[in-house]
């Protein structure tokens, strides 16, 4: 059980009642995508391109194949726009004419048979006319190869506070560094499975695995060129998304309906392997940071300037606004008067990089915690002390203008952070260790850091969301939202807060299945958002469920027991047929952003963290192998102890991974390694006891106070884990992840 | 197990499948004075966990506890082990015909090499990845077969020199019915390093074997794993257990590694491998 530090005094916020799917997922009986039968269902395949950038010269079907049992679709069967509709009109459903990346899709095929229509992918023959590929980031911003608007740039960035120009001839020791991380495979459990029905008199449904229900119902409408009630997107039960099933599922959505449109209505299901799915989907967009700092003597932090680039792969998708959150992270939790942030997004004919849990963050807080460390270092000042002298406290000012309103508190999660860790003891003998060990290097050191909740700057009033509850028959709560469960808890969280807020039992609230036809659009469940914006959307509807209840007479307004309330919706129902609340997103009063500028609220709440990563190197193996980790931090209410728990637990995991395991091998820049059996992912036996602390500081617009959690965990562990590793060779910076055993190896020989 | 994988990637795909798991005479382990003789169902399980294999033979105990993952240990024969075809990323794709599977190039040469060899890599760098193979190797095993009779396991594993398309002296549709290991009195050791600790395949793994006589190991060999197409094998003959000339022993055993571009790491590996190996059977003398 996490340490949470504060007592809870509600009836169900703050416990840890059992969780509303897990007796599915437990025993089985849950439906996952590929476990839905459908009568006369095809199996179909995408049939993917091979070369990283070429015009298609021929497309011919080797003879010896029952082709006429096939459904067969290309970019020419489209019936509407061949375009995937998210931020820019730039990705296609399938290639026409031009592929821009390896694993592109290009023919589409459906039969009844599963092995046919596998065994057929191979016998249809693409032919190209190759031309130049953008591999990298540099071969990207060198110019030559212009394949993006006018300099392969997908989106800029600027944030300005002050004129870091003017400190760094006056400041005592200016420090610059360049770090690069890598890029980083979702890896939900279950591949990504959609199966449709698809027919111009039927309209289109969609049955998959999948974050967002209303990111593909608004792909596909104009794929068909059809209004809204003519398409349909049913959520099934998702094993994880991590991002990966944010905007992803859009295509092979709109691949399946396309066959099933082909096919005369019949439905098709298309589920990847692994290996498919490695391969083609979307992963972590690599970043390369260059940092410079100014300090005095004594570590006061006078300028920062940091400058980003992410490569987005060959189509926009969400590069922009994962690269607008890498941009609001980059400064992190600390006071300076000089900063200047630039970042930019670049083209590449690499497959489209994606959403990944931390969105951008992670990739900009590691440069800026290990170039920190490094600073620590090289000033001779204890790494804790020199955050200590730079931290953000109320009143001061972020790089955006944003004025800390609130007490930060970090100084107090540190604090914890090292007792829990035994830091300072830790520091002393590793060193002691290290000066007379040469075989075994011990290294421990820590991260400091934030985590905007919810939608970046105006996001969430653009979204403009939407969420509701209803009346049942008999007399219970039944919560309407598009928001997936994928593994994070939502649907228990979310009726933990409206049970809460209706006095009623957590038995007596249902959720709906997120399904378009039937839930209103309460926006995507990403970006932290699901328990504090929607949550708080839920929290009002149950707060004006119970005022039309109590107005209407059937409710008394003191308080009342299950079954009274029970009663009171039986006669509700029998005297107006049903009774259904919804509620809208309104911004929080005071907060403004201004998307010209770049200043503002760029969040309205955040969470704060300090982590630390204890561990050891052998020297003669090079392996670094994680020996403790403590996670503190302050996210609001914690509604459900367990489960924020289960989420910080599993984001340092994975983060682990991201800092000392998981590399993806690119060649034309597409993945080499996508088996489970050479993308090295840490099991339980490599990492360490995790241990979560809580402090609460409720947020006064989140239900119950929460503030958002999910991400957070991937932001702190690989800057700590890399400071860790320099710690333990004796200062010496590894300034790129992963840190593999031959990454020690070359960084010491 | 791993021919269905091969199938499952399309690597292979055969007419026609036998199931051994129903002969019985293929099971069990039996072991008396003479040796310890292993059905080749046998599975790692059975025999990382058999009381007498672990004292007589700890290193293939320890190879075959090593393995994989628990479930796949399970199931794994000790048979299906030491044929296992190469995990060389190349091979396991369909979309790659390399030499191993026919082709007319090896594409490890200059792609993804990191996992490769670093002996005998000229033609073809596959690794050999089996882990019981490394230690039977060590304990001068023999392979009893329902065809020729008896294979040495000196002469069990052929290099890509020998043939490219296979990794065993195997004819076409030759059974493999046991393994038997010889009760010699020596002292064995194996340990390996890897990525991360489970579900994985060796980066560098090491069996030792040597008679011992006061502070001398005699007819002391070492078999690293994963680091040549066979199990490599190295003869020290008589060596003092001293530190000095058990690092001296590893360092010249390296010497003449050719490593590839992206596997350097290896060589160093290889040689604290071997140092820690013997160590370790050194260690069981005070
Ligand atoms: C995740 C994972 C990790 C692994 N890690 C390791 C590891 O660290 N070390 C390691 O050594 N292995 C490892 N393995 C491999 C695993 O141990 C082998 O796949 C397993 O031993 C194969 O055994 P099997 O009985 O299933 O063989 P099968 O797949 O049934 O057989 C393999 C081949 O041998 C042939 N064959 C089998 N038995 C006989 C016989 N009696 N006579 C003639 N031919 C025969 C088959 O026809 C086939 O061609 C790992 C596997 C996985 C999936
Ligand atoms: S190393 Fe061997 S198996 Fe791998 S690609 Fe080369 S020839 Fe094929």
């Amino acid at each position: 059980m996490p340490d949470v530090l504060t007592t809870p005094a509600y009836r169900w916020v703050g416990h840890n009642p059992p969780r509303k799917e897990s007796l599915e997922k437990v025993t089985g009986s849950a439906k996952y995508l590929d476990d839905l039968k459908f009568e006369g269902c095809l199996h179909g395949k995408t049939v993917r391109s091979t070369v990283p950038h070429g015009r298609i010269k021929k497309i011919s079907f080797e003879p010896g194949v029952p082709w006429d049992e096939f459904t067969v679709v290309t970019a020419r069967d489209i019936p509407g726009k061949n375009v995937v509709s998210l931020i820019e009109l730039d990705q296609p459903f399938l290639a026409d004419g031009l592929v821009r990346h390896m694993a592109e899709p290009v023919v589409l095929l459906a039969h009844p048979d599963k092995g046919m229509a596998e065994k057929a992918v191979k016998r249809v023959h693409i032919e190209y006319e190759e031309l130049p590929a953008i591999l990298t980031i540099e071969e990207s911003l060198a110019g030559g190869n212009i394949q993006y608007g006018k300099d392969n740039i997908f989106k800029k960035y600027h944030i300005q506070k002050g004129d870091p120009e003017s400190v760094w001839p006056k400041a005592d020791v200016v420090i610059e560094g360049e770090y690069w991380t890598g890029p980083q495979e979702q890896l939900y459990i279950e591949p990504q499975g959609v199966v449709a029905v698809a027919s111009p008199t039927g309209g289109v449904t969609v049955w998959g695995s999948m974050q967002c229900p209303f990111y593909v119902h608004k792909g596909l409408k104009p794929l068909f060129n059809l209004p809204d009630d003519r398409v349909r997107v049913i959520y099934t039960v998702t094993g994880g998304g991590f991002g990966g099933k944010e905007e992803y599922p859009t295509l092979p959505a709109g691949h399946a309906a396309l066959l099933s449109w082909k096919a005369g209505g019949r439905p098709v299901k298309i589920v990847y392997d692994r290996m498919e799915d490695m391969w083609a989907t979307t992963k972590r967009h690599p970043c390369k940071t260059r940092v410079k700092a100014a300090f005095t003597k004594d570590g006061k932090l006078l300028a920062l300037k940091v400058d980003a680039t992410m490569d987005g792969g060959a189509y926009v998708t969400l590069s922009t606004v994962v690269l607008s959150r890498g941009t609001l992270h980059a400064f992190g939790p600390y006071a300076c008067d000089h900063v200047v942030i630039d970042t930019r997004a670049v083209f590449t004919n690499s497959p489209p990089y994606g959403a990944f849990r931390g969105f951008g963050a992670p990739q900009t807080i590691f440069p800026l915690e290990l170039h920190l460390h490094r600073a620590a270092c090289e000033l001779g000042i204890e790494p804790h002390e020199l955050r200590r002298r730079n931290l953000l406290h109320q009143g001061d000012r972020m790089a955006t203008g944003q004025v800390m309103q609130e007490e930060t508190g970090l100084e107090g999660l540190m604090w914890k952070a090292m007792d829990e860790s035994k830091y300072l003891e830790k520091t002393k003998a590793y060193r002691e260790h290290n000066r007379s060990s040469t075989r075994i290097k011990k290294g421990v050191a820590l991260a400091l850091f934030f985590h905007g909740a919810g939608f970046t700057g105006s996001g969430e009033v653009f979204l403009d969301s939407k969420a509701g509850l209803e009346l049942t028959r008999d007399g219970a709560v039944r919560i309407l939202s598009a928001n997936t469960e994928i593994g994070q808890g939502s649907f228990t969280t979310h009726s933990q807060i409206v049970a809460e807020e209706l006095r009623i039992p957590y038995e007596m609230v249902e959720v709906a299945v997120p399904d378009t036809a039937v839930v209103p659009n309460s926006g995507p469940t990403v970006a932290s958002r699901t328990c504090m914006v929607v949550g708080e959307l839920l929290r009002r509807a149950a707060s004006d469920l119970k005022e039309v209840l109590v107005k209407s007479g059937a409710l008394a307004g003191n308080g009342h027991t299950p079954s009274e309330f029970r009663a009171a919706a039986g006669k509700y129902l029998q005297r107006f047929g049903e009774l259904k609340v919804y509620s809208k997103y309104k911004p929080p009063p005071d907060v403004s952003w201004d998307d010209k500028t770049y200043t503002g609220s760029a969040y309205a709440a955040y969470a704060w963290a300090c982590y630390v990563a204890d561990l050891e190197i052998d020297m003669a193996t090079y392996q670094a192998q994680m020996k403790d980790f403590v996670a503190v931090q302050e996210v609001g209410r914690v509604i459900h102890p367990v489960i924020a728990a289960g989420q910080i637990e599993g984001g340092v995991a994975q983060a682990i991974g991201w800092a000392l395991y998981e590399d993806v091998a690119l060649k034309q820049g597409v993945m080499q390694n996508c088996q489970l059996t050479n993308y090295i992912l840490p099991t339980t036996a490599d990492t360490p006891p995790i241990r979560v602390f809580f402090y609460e500081n409720p947020y006064q617009n989140g239900p119950f106070g929460a503030k958002g959690l999910g991400e957070l965990p991937m932001d702190g562990p690989a800057p700590a884990i890399a400071a860790a590793v320099a710690f333990a060779l004796g200062d010496r910076i590894i300034p790129r992840i992963p840190i593999l055993p031959e990454t020690i190896l070359d960084a010491i020989s | 197990m791993d021919l269905l994988d091969l199938m499952k990637s399309s690597i292979r795909a055969p007419g026609r499948l036998v199931n051994l798991l129903t002969i019985d005479e293929l099971k069990g382990i039996d072991v008396d004075t003479s040796g310890a003789t292993i059905g080749a169902l046998a599975t790692l399980a059975e025999i990382a966990d058999h009381p007498d294999l672990a004292r007589m033979f700890p290193a293939l105990a320890l190879a075959a506890g090593h393995a994989a993952t628990p479930q796949v240990r399970n199931v794994a024969t000790i048979g299906g082990n030491i044929l296992q075809r190469p995990r060389c990323w190349y091979f396991r794709m369909a979309q790659y015909p390399c030499l191993k599977k026919g082709g007319d190039t090896c594409f490890a040469m200059d792609g993804e090499n990191k996992y490769h060899a670093i002996f005998e890599n000229s033609l073809c760098a596959m690794v050999h990845p089996s882990n019981t193979a490394v230690a039977l190797l060590a304990l001068d095993a023999v392979v009893r077969t329902a065809g020729s009779g008896e294979i040495p396991i000196r002469k069990f594993f052929v290099t890509p020199d020998q043939d490219i398309l296979r990794e065993s002296a195997l004819a076409e549709g030759e059974l493999v019915t046991q393994l038997f290991i010889p009760a010699t009195g020596a002292r064995s050791h194996y340990l390996e390093f890897r990525e991360r600790q489970s579900f994985d395949w060796a980066l560098v793994s090491a069996a030792a074997a040597a008679e011992l006589e006061g502070q001398t190991l005699n007819n002391a060999r070492v078999v690293l794993g994963s680091v040549a197409p066979i199990p490599w094998r190295i003869d020290l003959g008589e060596i003092a257990a001293t530190d000095e000339a058990l690092d001296r022993a590893a360092d010249e055993a390296v010497r003449g590694a050719t490593p590839l571009a992206k596997n350097k790491y290896k060589v160093q590996l290889a040689r604290t491998a071997i140092r820690r190996s013997l160590r370790e059977l050194a260690r069981a003398t005070e």
